[in-house]
Parts: structure tokens; C-alpha cells; sequence
């Protein structure tokens, strides 16, 4: 496919375990298992799912961090292969990561101007004064002041960090951004300044994002298009009006019951379904349907035969043998 | 009206000599779910340690009374507060996994709660914590009970703290973010339990969170706090209907759902909480509210009635309605 920022076809991350002295080699733990998915230039695609669902894995893939065991995936045309370091880099200057914790992001013996400046002058993008300007203008880009450049993290608040976290992503004018919970260890408040800052650079430069969350709540607010993914598959994958207009797989209907509404009135008239059950190991999946084993739906032919990812009419695709029901 | 199970009369705690709980005032009543919500470093989970005189050496308990059942635990010592944790009072924290002795079968960590506090024998003891764990919902109980807490999922760990909590019928729980670490189905799996253990029980709960969904889903009333002090108590429904506070009114506009435009501007608190040694006379918030006048930098606005049960910290609290309706 032409024009598409961020191509995946049927990709599979496994994690093989080495058998041993008197141990049986364990069958591999599928974190990503045939994922297809496609991201426009200047769209946001919402990735969600609970702890271990494998979202992580997967934006890890995008970018090489993990070796892909089957399938393919294209960042702007170029293929992602993690063994390629040469073709890595130049991935990167394409595609770049918004990781949760802002902390853990940036090297604290670091200026925050030497973080944000360091992709480019590696790639010998600019040196001197003209980086000091392209620092300059990228702080400002995120809010913050241009004389900030010689701090150090530790003197920036966790929204702040955040802020020169997403100027470093965007040093490489990149096509798409991989957000990782972004906003999850954010407190409420400084959650929506991120939330404004990241709609307001995807106006000002077109660039696309992955925007991997838990939180439902942010990612209707944020995508155009959202994936709900369980246990390494994708299940449902919609525009963001339909899906939580009409969310059709049992699991997205389970999410968006647990999720609580920040709306006293709207949040006790729901229907209270509480999905019994937890998520199975992703190491000893249960044959057919992933879902079966915790689906209120679940019949004998879930829990033989997986369900394929179907289209319906409005753009939406599921997979499970009783969506219509 | 009966007496509330747990009241909490004007609560200074310090640290190095600044107050980062300033004043706290409130009350839990039987079977009664009241959330004590404010952004990190406001003061919410020290309050919550302070009733169970669990706090970090640096902070000292300055002042104030906190009344268990007309005790107060401020004025005790510390061999007969132990004699208090678990029995009357109990707390469950955010991580559950942490929270557990990790050598140990969980069905010992239960019943050991109860022989702390109880003179009944060891295998009468595990009969109870099985019982407890049915009680709960847990199926397949005897297997549990001999499990260790890495055996168990962070759901299952904080049922188990639960259990924990529970089993000698403490009058209160408090619980510190109790599902924040988990995921939204299991979220709503323990919002669901503490919903159903409150009903049949009767506890008193104060349950912290940050997570204003949290509090619309189970909680009674609400208490908001900012920068060590209460800006606003109202009954849930009240709270988020008509806030009085301008600080509750723009962190609840801040929070995308479902009615907001998507991609739309998201209202924010601009500034930073000021830290505890820069307060001065006026409202804390007074640097980051909209509505700020001179007035509000000089004179600290007292806790005011707007309705039966409504109180809020704030000079202007009439024009908070135009705040939230511009957001």
C-alpha cells in the first residue's frame, strides 16, 4: 500500500523459551500474533488493551526494539528489520517513541537542550548555532522557554519532562510518533496540557501517531481510528465514533463497561457487567477464540476455531463468531 | 444521627516544621464511602497514614483529633495502636503485590490478622480465612490459600489484601488507590467487591484516589484537597454537578469523555502546586486560579456552606459556575 505512514502485515512477535537440563523447552509466549494494521499521514490511531495484551510489544517492534518472528512491517515505505542498523537509523529519523515515564526517558547528567539537540547532531543534521536555534524553536514548539536549555531534567516537573521528551521525538521532524501511555503517569491536570500539546503539533506538522493507552477515556478523545487488541490479536478495529458508539466484539463492549465515566449520574445508570475472570497466560492460550475462556457469548465453536477479522460496512473489522449477537 | 465511625477534626501534619496536611477536617459514617481526592502531593496518603499513625518518620502529627468510634487515635501509643490496625481500623495500599509477605502462603497471611488479634487456635484461624476467601468470591479456595502471592495475579493479590483487611470486621477500611495498579476489568471487579462488602458489612470506607471516575463510580461523598488543605466537600453527585471550588470545577473540565468534542481544547490548571514552605496568608490556589482577586492573595477563604452538606474554600465560589461552563 501507497502513502501509508506505518504498514503492518500479519506480524508475530515469540518469545521462545531454551529448554534446559531436565526441562522441556515451554511453547513460545505469542505476545504479537498476526497483527495487521495501517496508519494514514496525519492520523491517530488509538491502541488499546489491557496489561500484557502485547501493545507494548508491538509500537516495540515498529522500531526495531524487538525482533519481529513473522509478518512485516513498513515505516514510510522502508521495511523495519532489527538487525539492519543501517536501515534502523533511517527508520528512526521517520518514526520516533513518547514512552510513559518521563523520568526513565532522559538521562539525568544530561542538559535537557543536549537531549533534545542529540539526534540531530548525530546524524550531522546541525552543529553550532544553527542547533542551538533548532533546540530553541523546538522548546518553544512544546511550551517550554528557550533559556531552559542548559537545565537538567531534575529541575522540570513531571509534565514539564514529558514536554521535552515529545521535543526530542519531534527533533527529526518525524512522519509517525509512537505514544506509550503517554499520559498515564501524568496527574489529571497536566494530563490534558500533554493531551492539548500533542493535538496542537499534529495541526501545526502532520504527523502521524500511534497512541498506545489503557485509559479510554483519553483515547476518544485523541483518535481517529482505534485497534482494541487482546492477548497478542487484534479483535476490533473501528473509527473512534463507531467503536464506542457501537462497539460490536464482547471484549471492547467489557471495556467500556469497566471503564468508570467520570459522571456520577451517567456512571451509575449504566449496566453493571462486571467481566468475570482474568486475562490467560499469553503462554498457554486457550485454543480457538483467546477471549472464550471469559466471554459471555462463548459457544463450542469459540472455543475450536479462531474468529478472523471481518469488515462491516461502516470500516469496522471484528473478530468473533457472535458479534452480531 | 449516629456518630460518625471515623472523624477527623482539624489534622496538621508537618515536615520540617511546614504543614503539608493543613487543617483536614472530615467523617466517615457507618457503611458510608467517602473519597479523599487530590493530585500527587497533596496530602491525601499522608492523611490516610496518619489515622493509622503509620506515617514516615520525617512527617510529625502537629495536630488535630482523629476520632475512631470516639477514640482518639492521635493521643494513643504505639503498642495500643497495634492493637488497633486490623481489628477496628485496616488499610489496603495500590500495590497489593508489595503489600504481601512474599514467603508466605496467603491463607497464613490471612489468618494470622486474626490470631494477632484474637485468642483462637491456629486451625480455626485457617477456617476463617477460608471462609473469608469464599466470602469474597474467590473460587476454588483451598488452592489459594496454600498459594504464594507471585503465584497470584495483582487482582487476586488485592482480593487477598482484602481479605486481609477484613476479617476481623474492622468498623473502617481505608484504602490508598486501591486500583490504580490494575487493570480497568479487574478495576471493576474490586470496585464491585468493596461496593458489596460495604453494603452487607456496613464498614466505613475512605477511599484516596486520583482518579475521578474511581470516586463517580462508588463513592458517597467527596472530599477535595489541594496543597494540604480541604477546597471542597460535597456529595458525589453534587461535586460533579455543580463544583463550588474553582480548583474541582477545572480538574473535572480537564478530563476527556464522553460529551467533550474530540480533539478539543481540554480545560487546564496552569502553574504548579506551590510548595509547602512558600504558603503564605491567602488561598493556595490563588496562583493558578482564574477568578484570583486581591483579596484571595491576602485572606485564606474559610471552608463556606452553599447547600446542606456543601462546603467550599473559596471567595468567589458564585461565579465558579461561569468557570466551568467557558471550559
Amino acid at each position: 500500500m501507497s502513502g501509508v505512514v506505518l504498514d503492518v502485515r500479519d506480524a508475530a512477535v515469540h518469545f521462545r523459551s531454551r529448554g534446559g537440563f531436565l526441562r522441556k523447552a515451554a511453547p513460545p509466549l505469542k505476545a504479537v500474533d498476526g497483527v495487521s494494521l495501517a496508519i494514514a499521514p496525519g492520523e491517530t490511531l488509538g491502541l488499546v488493551g489491557e496489561s500484557g495484551c502485547g501493545k507494548s510489544t508491538l509500537a516495540n517492534a515498529i522500531l526495531g526494539l524487538v525482533p519481529l518472528t513473522g509478518g512485516r512491517i513498513e515505516v514510510a515505505g522502508r521495511a523495519v528489520d532489527s538487525a539492519d542498523r543501517v536501515s534502523l537509523s533511517a527508520i528512526r529519523s521517520d518514526a520516533q517513541m513518547v514512552f510513559q515515564d518521563p523520568a526513565l526517558s532522559l538521562n539525568p547528567r544530561l542538559s535537557i537542550g543536549a537531549a533534545i539537540g542529540e539526534p540531530l547532531l548525530v546524524r550531522g543534521l546541525a552543529t553550532g548555532q544553527a542547533l542551538r536555534d533548532r533546540v530553541a524553536s523546538l522548546l518553544k514548539a512544546v511550551g517550554l522557554e528557550p533559556d531552559h536549555a542548559s537545565r537538567f531534567p531534575h529541575a522540570f516537573s513531571g509534565g514539564q519532562r514529558q514536554r521535552i521528551v515529545i521535543a526530542r521525538a519531534l527533533a527529526l521532524q518525524p512522519k509517525l510518533v509512537i505514544c506509550d501511555e503517554p499520559v498515564s503517569a501524568l496527574d489529571v491536570s497536566v494530563r490534558a496540557q500533554i493531551l492539548n500539546l500533542l493535538v496542537d503539533l499534529q495541526r501545526e506538522r502532520g504527523m502521524s501517531y500511534l497512541f498506545v493507552s489503557h485509559d479510554l477515556s483519553v483515547v476518544r478523545h485523541i483518535a481517529d481510528r482505534v485497534a482494541v487488541m487482546y492477548l497478542g490479536r487484534i479483535v476490533e478495529t473501528a473509527s473512534m465514533s463507531v467503536l464506542f458508539g457501537k462497539p460490536r466484539h464482547p471484549y471492547t463492549q467489557a471495556l467500556l463497561a469497566a471503564a468508570p465515566e467520570p459522571d456520577p449520574v451517567r456512571q451509575r445508570a449504566k449496566p453493571r457487567r462486571v467481566l468475570d475472570g482474568e486475562l490467560p497466560s499469553p503462554a498457554n492460550l486457550p485454543p480457538g477464540c483467546a477471549f472464550s475462556s471469559r466471554c459471555p457469548l462463548a459457544s463450542d465453536l469459540c472455543r475450536s476455531e479462531r474468529p478472523t477479522l471481518s469488515a462491516r460496512p461502516d470500516g469496522a473489522s471484528v473478530a468473533c463468531h457472535h458479534a452480531e449477537e | 444521627m449516629a456518630a460518625p465511625v471515623l472523624d477527623i477534626d482539624r489534622l496538621r501534619l508537618d515536615i520540617g516544621g511546614a504543614a503539608v496536611v493543613d487543617g483536614l477536617s472530615l467523617s466517615v459514617d457507618e457503611g458510608e464511602i467517602v473519597a479523599l481526592v487530590g493530585e500527587s502531593g497533596c496530602g491525601k496518603s499522608l492523611s490516610a497514614l496518619a489515622v493509622l499513625r503509620l506515617l514516615p518518620d520525617a512527617v510529625r502529627l502537629a495536630g488535630g483529633r482523629i476520632l475512631l468510634e470516639g477514640k482518639d487515635l492521635a493521643s494513643l501509643d504505639m503498642s495500643a495502636m497495634a492493637g488497633i490496625r486490623g481489628r477496628d481500623a485496616s488499610i489496603i495500599f495500590q500495590e497489593p503485590t508489595a503489600s504481601l509477605d512474599p514467603l508466605m502462603p496467603v491463607g497464613d497471611q490471612i489468618a494470622e490478622a486474626l490470631t494477632a488479634h484474637r485468642a483462637i487456635s491456629a486451625q480455626e484461624a485457617r477456617l476463617r480465612a477460608r471462609e473469608m476467601l469464599v466470602s469474597i468470591g474467590i473460587s476454588d479456595p483451598d488452592r489459594r490459600l496454600a498459594q504464594y502471592p507471585f503465584e497470584l495475579s495483582g487482582g487476586m493479590c488485592q482480593r487477598i489484601m482484602i481479605a486481609i483487611a477484613l476479617i476481623c470486621g474492622p468498623r473502617l477500611l481505608i484504602a490508598d488507590e486501591p486500583t490504580t495498579a490494575l487493570d480497568v476489568t479487574i478495576q471493576a471487579q474490586i470496585l464491585h467487591l468493596i461496593r458489596q462488602l460495604v453494603a452487607e458489612r456496613g464498614t466505613a470506607v475512605l477511599l484516596i484516589t486520583h482518579d475521578m471516575g474511581v470516586v463517580a463510580d462508588i463513592a458517597d461523598r467527596v472530599v477535595v484537597m489541594y496543597a494540604g488543605r480541604v477546597a471542597e466537600t460535597a456529595t458525589a453527585e453534587e461535586l460533579f454537578r455543580a463544583p463550588r471550588h474553582p480548583y474541582t470545577a477545572l480538574l473535572l473540565a480537564s478530563i476527556p469523555r464522553a460529551g467533550i468534542m474530540p480533539k478539543s481544547r481540554l480545560a487546564t490548571i496552569e502553574g504548579t502546586v506551590p510548595p509547602p514552605s512558600s504558603h503564605g496568608a491567602g488561598c493556595r490556589f490563588a496562583s493558578r486560579c482564574p477568578l484570583v482577586e486581591d483579596r484571595c492573595r491576602i485572606e485564606s477563604p474559610p471552608l463556606a456552606d452553599h447547600a446542606p452538606g456543601h462546603l467550599a474554600a473559596c471567595w468567589h465560589s458564585d461565579q465558579v459556575a461561569t468557570l466551568g461552563a467557558a471550559a
